[in-house]
């Protein structure tokens, strides 16, 4: 049964292809030179290199974190180039017309509408291309609603007050060993800001998509949104299919100000490496949230991707009433290494938290889910709930769960359940009874196992999730 | 290093007896060791500075303490004072009983619990290779094959102001053995205690344990049970909990034949500025194997609650069944608990599942007994009461349940509530 599963699993990875775009790339490297190549290449200010080179120097300080369950060879840092751009993009294209035809063609190849005209209506998407943004679409509309989305290169330059305040202040540097590293030599990103009282009249997207060979990408997202606003985002991520692991060192930052809404949704399709775990990309990412008064955040993601996984978005529950959200489909296969979570900070009053966290384990693959739910001696009423389901298809893999529960009010409720089984044979027979093959029948359990988090998606996305999982279980009944 | 720990070691060198080979064994994985700081996962939150205050050049004390009776509970009394064991055979023992002190055993005898000791505990507890390379005075106990022992074993032990002192008992259960052991600390001077025992379960053996961790106050006491069960083990276990400086118990269930049963319950009374740090793990090597594991806590005034439960079920364990529930009470704004239940699972047809709740007692239920004229005070006390007295009524043997509920009730009505 597991060599059929196996066997099943060896499907393509659709966004594995390889874009021929002529590409100026960095040496491989890390030094303060190419930090101050980086920022001049950006046309920095000089009070950002100033923070990059003390980025710099903290990382160097720090050690890398080893306690995730995850096993990978250590990564060479020095091997690694730090910028590459299409050359297309030096002289900045002012339109899509401008932009590089077989860019464009990368884009549509992997679903993701550039070409405003063609786009299902209401996605306005920033696509980054290893470590340059190459297209924003939808700015004027959003302009008019004084909606600020753009990337954080430009942000840099046109809103310094707003990038200067909050800029690392969710994520300080010292944070972590690759927060420090994405600090010091982020390339590009989105910046996101909604004014008071907006509603974001369209989702807002950001598509990445590592390309060139030995790259790393270190993209840096910002999320501001002011009193009262309300935005989506969502965010997709793919890579050819490469013999090297490629690392990508992501910060992602959110703040909600008082009474605002912010949903963060990510379906995250990295190439996972071949079935022996050979290639693949190494995801570690430092995702947060800090949520003001009656503020709410959510996130979703739906991860297939990466050879290993190392992300806990969290939230930190800094006013009264506010809320945290996370819900998370967690699919590993192959020899996939996801440790995945989150953590829910509560500070203030009544602040509430709920986890939802499904991992489905396939192949040879190790799924973990790592949490922390922390009740600080302040957060009177705080309450918080979390469940945890893990699937297990065949015998070779493996799921495990890490919750840490740390309470200090006595006023606060905190319950937290997992439970751990497989497709079982009652399941599988009912569907195969009613007349559906048990490749269809295994993907209706999967997806009905899921559906709490799937609902929590846009639309779009949803449908997307759907269909990615489906393939990802492909054969995966024997 | 600590210095603390670098004076243990020094100590152990110079020791010369029967149980050299495995104090160089453990005092040179010492050597390697780092001493744990709160970047260590096993010793996240709890810190070891208690340690560290005790001097090896400090005056031992005479010894107060004295073994109390358990009331209408008979049993056979193994009792160490300072680390040294002084059990004196009355009369027979049952049939089927062996209780060796290994110091004056044949060395034929010594050489064989060589082989036992350290085989049941795993080798990553840092204090119990501080016991290895320490500890004074090794007992092993035998039940034979087929045999019943009625009586109870207890094994209490007594210390003396600003001791530092190391016991360690193996035990060994027959096939289609049955035994009951009690495991007794209590006290609450400046001291400073390991206590590690293990227990090998043969085929089919039935071992009723209970482990009764009362020091408090200044106690200083870390130690382990360690349980091996072969095939159709059975083991029924409960271990009881008072916080003191601080207070560190970690439990090994490991499931090495099939069909084996562990049933674990345990729960812990914290007050004042008590520390207690529970570590179990359960490891699932092999097909079949079921494990219930139920732990309470009540943490009061300033105490400080750690429970770390770890559900390991390694690639064959197949059809394995385990499942543990935690359930903690947080009584003042001061006090925190800090809980970790864990599964790592390696095998796909499995039932697993785990539980963990923080709260404070119902308010629905306070409200319910007040009006009805019960003081608030006592109100509390049922309800903590109510809250541990499930695990109490689960107990096997009913005087030694007798005997708790008092120790507890008197303990709840002391308990700083705000």
């Amino acid at each position: 049964m597991t060599e059929q599963i196996d066997k099943a699993l060896e499907r393509e990875y659709e966004a594995g292809f390889v874009s021929d775009v002529e590409s100026e790339t960095f040496e491989p490297g890390l030094n303060e030179d190419i930090i101050r190549r980086i920022s001049t290449m950006k046309g920095e200010p000089e009070w950002m290199l100033e923070a990059r080179l003390k980025a710099f120097n903290t990382w160097l300080e720090m050690e890398e974190p080893d306690w995730a369950l995850v096993d990978y060879a250590k990564i060479d840092f020095q091997a690694i180039s730090y910028y590459s751009a299409p050359k297309s993009m030096k002289d900045k294209p002012k339109s899509l017309d401008e932009v590089d035809p077989e860019l464009l063609r990368t884009y549509e190849k992997l679903g993701i509408p550039l070409v405003e005209q063609q786009m299902l209506a209401g996605v306005a998407v920033d696509a980054v291309f290893d470590s340059v943004s190459v297209v924003t679409t939808f700015r004027e509309k959003l302009e008019e609603a004084g909606v600020i989305f753009c990337p954080i290169s430009e942000a840099v330059h046109a809103y310094p007050e707003l990038v200067k305040q909050y800029l690392g202040s969710v994520v300080p540097t010292k944070d972590n060993y690759y927060a420090a590293l994405n600090a010091a030599v982020f390339t590009d990103g989105s910046f996101v800001y909604i004014p008071k009282g907006t509603r974001c009249p369209m989702e807002l997207s950001t598509y990445f998509r590592i390309n060139e060979q030995n790259t790393g990408q270190f993209e840096r997202t910002l999320i501001v949104a002011d009193e009262g606003s309300y935005v989506s985002y969502l965010e997709g991520c793919t890579a050819p299919q490469r013999d090297e692991n490629q690392l990508h060192a992501a910060v992602v930052e959110l703040v909600a100000l008082d009474d605002a809404e912010i949903k963060y949704s990510t379906v995250q399709n990295w190439y996972p490496g071949d079935e022996n775990g050979k290639g693949g990309i190494y995801n570690f990412v430092t995702k947060r949230g800090i949520c003001h008064t009656n503020a709410k955040i959510s996130w979703t993601q739906v991860e297939t991707g990466s050879a290993v996984t190392w992300k806990y978005p969290s939230c930190i529950l800094k006013g009264d009433n506010s809320i945290g959200e996370f819900y998370s489909v967690a699919l590993t296969r192959g020899a996939q290494q996801a440790d995945t979570g989150t953590k829910m900070i509560h500070l203030g009053k009544n602040t509430r938290s709920t986890i939802i966290s499904k991992g489905i384990s396939a192949g040879r693959s190790n799924n973990s889910y790592r949490g922390l739910v922390r009740m600080n001696s302040c957060a009177d009423g705080a309450r918080n709930f979390t469940q945890c389901d893990s699937l297990l298809i065949g015998d070779q893999c493996g799921a495990h769960t890490f919750p840490y529960v740390e309470s200090r009010n006595p006023s606060a409720i905190v319950e937290h359940e997992a439970t751990t089984s497989k497709v079982s044979d009652e399941q599988m027979f009912l569907c195969q009874q009613r007349g559906l093959d048990p490749e269809k029948a295994v993907s209706m359990i999967v997806n009905g196992f899921c559906k709490e988090v799937f609902k929590e998606l846009p639309m779009e996305f949803a449908v997307e999730a759907g269909k990615l999982l489906e393939i990802s279980l492909e054969g995966s009944v024997g | 290093m600590s210095k603390w720990l670098a004076n243990a070691i020094e100590q152990a060198s110079s020791k010369q007896d029967w149980f050299q080979p495995l104090r160089a064994q453990a005092i040179q994985s010492l050597a390697e060791i780092t001493w744990p700081t709160r970047k260590t996962e096993a010793w996240k939150y709890t810190s070891l500075r208690a340690v560290e205050r005790f001097k090896q050049e400090a005056e031992i004390k005479k010894l107060r303490d004295s073994v109390t009776t358990i009331d209408e509970f008979d049993a056979i009394e193994l009792v160490f004072e300072n680390g040294h064991c002084q059990f004196q055979q009355i009369g027979d023992l049952p049939k089927g009983l062996t209780i060796v002190k290994l110091n004056e055993a044949s060395s034929e005898m010594q050489s064989f619990a060589l082989q036992k000791f350290s085989s049941v505990k795993p080798k990553r507890h840092l204090f119990g290779l501080i016991n290895d390379a320490l500890v004074p005075d090794l007992v092993y106990i035998k039940v034979a094959d087929q045999a019943v022992i009625d009586k109870p074993i207890r094994i209490t032990s007594l210390l003396s102001e600003q001791a530092q002192v190391h016991t360690r008992v193996f035990v060994e259960l027959g096939q289609q053995a049955k035994a009951c052991i009690v495991e007794h600390y209590k006290g609450e001077l400046e001291c400073l205690n390991t206590g590690f025992i293990e227990y090998s379960l043969a085929n089919e053996s039935c071992l009723e344990h209970y482990r009764f961790a009362l020091q408090s106050g200044k106690a200083v006491s870390i130690g382990g049970s360690h349980f091996e069960l072969a095939e159709c083990a059975d083991l029924n276990s409960t271990v009881v909990g008072f916080g003191s400086d601080l207070s560190r118990l970690d439990i090994d269930v490991i499931h090495s034949g099939e069909r084996a049963f562990a049933k674990l319950n345990a729960f812990y009374l914290l007050d004042n500025k008590e520390t207690f740090d529970l570590h179990t793990t359960i490891e699932h090597a092999v097909p079949n194997g079921t494990t219930e594991e139920n732990v309470r806590i009540i943490a009061g005034d300033k105490a400080k609650a750690v429970f770390n439960g770890r559900i390991h079920i390694h690639r064959d364990a197949q059809k394995t069944l385990a499942e543990l529930n935690n359930r903690n009470l947080l009584m003042s704004h001061d006090a925190e608990i800090n809980t970790k239940p864990e599964l790592e699972i390696y095998a796909d047809d499995v039932r697993c599942a785990h539980g963990a709740t923080v709260a404070e007692i119902d308010k629905k239920a306070m409200y319910y007994l007040q009006s009805r004229g019960v003081p608030k005070e006592q109100a509390q006390v049922m309800l903590n009461f109510g809250f541990i007295n499930e695990l109490i009524d689960e107990m096997p043997n009913q005087a030694l349940a007798q005997w708790l509920r008092p120790q507890m009730k008197k303990r709840f009505a002391a308990m700083k509530v705000k």
